[in-house]
């Protein structure tokens, strides 16, 4: 059992990466922007962080970079969830840019449930 | 050739008359000065031959006459006395020659004869006076003809001396540099256009030597400070008729407007990719959790139907990824940047990320590649898409447990990479649409198999935007093959 702070402006994608993370009992908890998402990284101490990268407020990249910069947030680890155009480019591009910004892994939207699931898993190894 | 033979003499007349007939000329005769000057102003004359003693007018006199009236007019004295003096006088008046009374039949063709070769070189001067004054007038008209276009061209030209000083610029390149009143004739290109990229360009262009071939540099390239007129740039090297390079030729061609064009359609391409594939992201998230039993059990018939959902959802996603992808190649934005490219390498690596797909239908690789194949200049992305859609094809239409066959070689100044399967096939009707946007083949085969039918308009822009080209041949229930030709570049 693990607490992960989950960051997307959708709702909608909030709630299904929850349903998937709950049935393994996780605790989930939900932010809604990127400014969000960081405040609860720093308040909550979450064991891992799903992070999307299109958001209006803050985007993952950055997200990502500010956390990686902060002496208590720094060793959690993050998944990028991104949703660029296309398949192929996105493991190079995603790739990149994780590389850029020190995401400890990412995955395209959508994910099989059960996919984000063992990611997380192995995530939390880490 | 005319003569006009002037004579009080009847003798002497129809003497010259006669010898001169013979020879083929036209000859006319008068009697005194006045009716010779009559014939002589119906025209045609060449040759008078003029006696100088005469009732009447004199002979000098009508000689006067005639070097003011028809100066072309070859004259011909003929003299009684045979003096040195008259004759002098005559010359000195503009005679050509003279003959003496009397004289032999020889003596009258010798005369004329000189006269008339006189005239045809004369002539022949005069020809080629004319041809000169023609071909002169020819040349400045051209001139100033082609002096004319290049100032009218919307695109700005730019011609260099091989030190890469300014000889020639029109009107359109003087508005790029904005410095219209200084004139920039005589300056180096860098003192006008202070723009590295462009000097760099000249200077590469001015140092071909005579053995590179004859072509050019093409080059995108920004004005202003942050750039915000962009120009692509084609300089090519001016040569003499032994190839030695005396210069260069650079023309601009206005893009800034494209520019725009283009970040319009980024900026579209972005909202769309958001805007779209989010919420179908979301949907099919949400659809999966109960497909994969996250809450609670379902029955079969559920399944079945959301299993349904589910791959219609998959195929709406790739149709808006391929729609992003291909419009971003028609704004000519997937060429990101081009690098070094081993081809093996990526074949393999999307190989492994189709195989579980192929495992489904037990489909074997098979995979030769030119052990020295070259690298290719090209882009990284690019190559990838091409690679993925061409053998995912090759693993969705075919058969069940066939071959995809790969194969990788060097053409001279291209790589040949040919892809093969032995599935279903192309039908000849269908053949020359394949590549055509939102075409798909339909069969009872095909229904099954999610597609866009941007796939392999797709793989056609992206092989075009490299300067290379695809082709394919295909027999029904046999199998299709692809042959990609890609250039290696510099």
């Amino acid at each position: 059992m693990a607490k992960i702070l989950v960051v997307d402006d959708d709702p909608d994608l909030v709630e299904s990466v929850t349903v998937s993370l709950e049935k393994k009992n996780h605790i989930v908890i939900p932010a809604y922007g990127g400014i969000e998402g960081l405040e609860k990284a720093k308040k909550e101490k979450p064991d891992a962080i799903i992070l999307d990268v299109m958001m209006p407020d803050k985007n993952g990249y950055e997200v990502c970079k500010e956390l990686k910069a902060d002496p208590v947030c720094q060793d959690i680890p993050i998944l990028l969830l991104t949703a660029v155009a296309s398949k192929i480019s996105t493991t190079t591009y995603t790739h990149r840019m994780g590389m850029e910004t020190e995401a400890d892994d990412y995955v395209d939207k959508p994910v099989e449930p059960k996919e984000l699931v063992r990611l997380v898993e192995r995530l939390l190894k880490k | 050739m005319h003569i006009l033979v002037v004579d009080d003499e009847k003798i002497i007349r129809d003497g010259s008359e006669r010898i001169l007939t013979k020879e083929g000329w036209k000859v006319e005769t008068a009697e005194n000065g006045e009716v010779g000057l009559g014939l002589l102003q119906r025209g045609g004359v060449q040759i008078l031959l003029l006696d100088l003693m005469m009732p009447g007018i004199r002979g000098m006199e009508v000689l006067k006459k005639v070097r003011d009236d028809y100066p072309k007019l070859i004259v011909i004295v003929i003299t009684g006395y045979a003096t040195i003096d008259n004759a002098v006088e005559a010359l000195k008046n503009g005679a050509y020659d003279f003959i003496s009374k009397p004289f032999t039949p020889d003596q009258l063709r010798i005369v004329v004869r000189r006269a008339e070769d006189k005239l045809k070189l004369e002539h022949e001067a005069e020809l080629l006076r004319r041809e000169r004054e023609r071909s002169l007038k020819d040349i400045a008209y051209e001139k100033s003809r082609t002096l004319t276009i290049i100032n009218q061209m919307a695109d700005g030209v730019l011609v260099t001396d091989k030190n890469g000083f300014l000889v020639l610029h029109n009107p359109a390149a003087t508005r790029v540099f904005g410095l219209e009143k200084d004139s920039p004739l005589g300056k180096h290109i860098f003192d006008w256009t202070k723009s590295k990229e462009l000097t760099q360009m000249v200077e590469s262009v001015l140092s071909m030597g005579g053995s590179n071939p004859p072509q050019g540099m093409t080059q995108e390239l920004g004005w202003g400070d942050p750039p915000n007129i962009f120009f692509m740039a084609h300089t090519a090297p001016v040569r003499n008729e032994e190839g030695e390079v005396l210069g260069s030729v650079t023309i601009f061609n206005d893009v800034t407007w494209f520019k725009k064009l283009d970040q319009m359609k980024s900026d579209f391409v972005e909202m769309v990719s958001h805007e779209l594939r989010s919420p179908l992201s979301s949907v099919r998230q949400l659809i999966a959790l109960i497909t994969d039993r996250f809450v609670g059990e379902i029955n079969e018939k559920q399944q079945e139907l959301l299993n349904k959902v589910l791959a219609r959802l998959d195929g709406l996603l790739l149709m808006i990824n391929n729609l992003l992808d291909l419009s971003r190649i028609e704004a000519g934005g997937l060429i990101q940047q081009t690098e070094k490219i081993f081809l093996p390498e990526i074949i393999q690596s999307v190989i492994e990320l189709i195989t579980p797909e192929a495992d489904k239908k037990n489909l074997h690789f098979e995979v030769t590649c030119d052990q020295q194949l070259c690298t290719i200049h090209a882009d990284r992305q690019g190559m990838e898409t091409i690679c993925t859609n061409l053998l995912s094809n090759a693993v969705k239409y075919n058969q069940e447990s066939g071959k995809v066959i790969i194969n990788a070689q060097n053409r001279g100044e291209f790589v040949e990479i040919k892809i093969a399967d032995t599935g279903v096939g192309i039908s000849k009707v269908d053949l020359p649409r394949i590549f055509d946007k939102f075409f798909r083949i339909r069969t009872e085969y095909t229904r099954k198999v999610i597609g866009s039918g941007l796939g392999l308009p797709l793989v056609k822009a992206i092989i075009e935007a490299h300067l290379g080209t695809i082709t394919v041949e295909s027999e029904s229930e046999k199998g299709t093959t692809f042959t990609v030709l890609l250039p290696r570049g510099i």
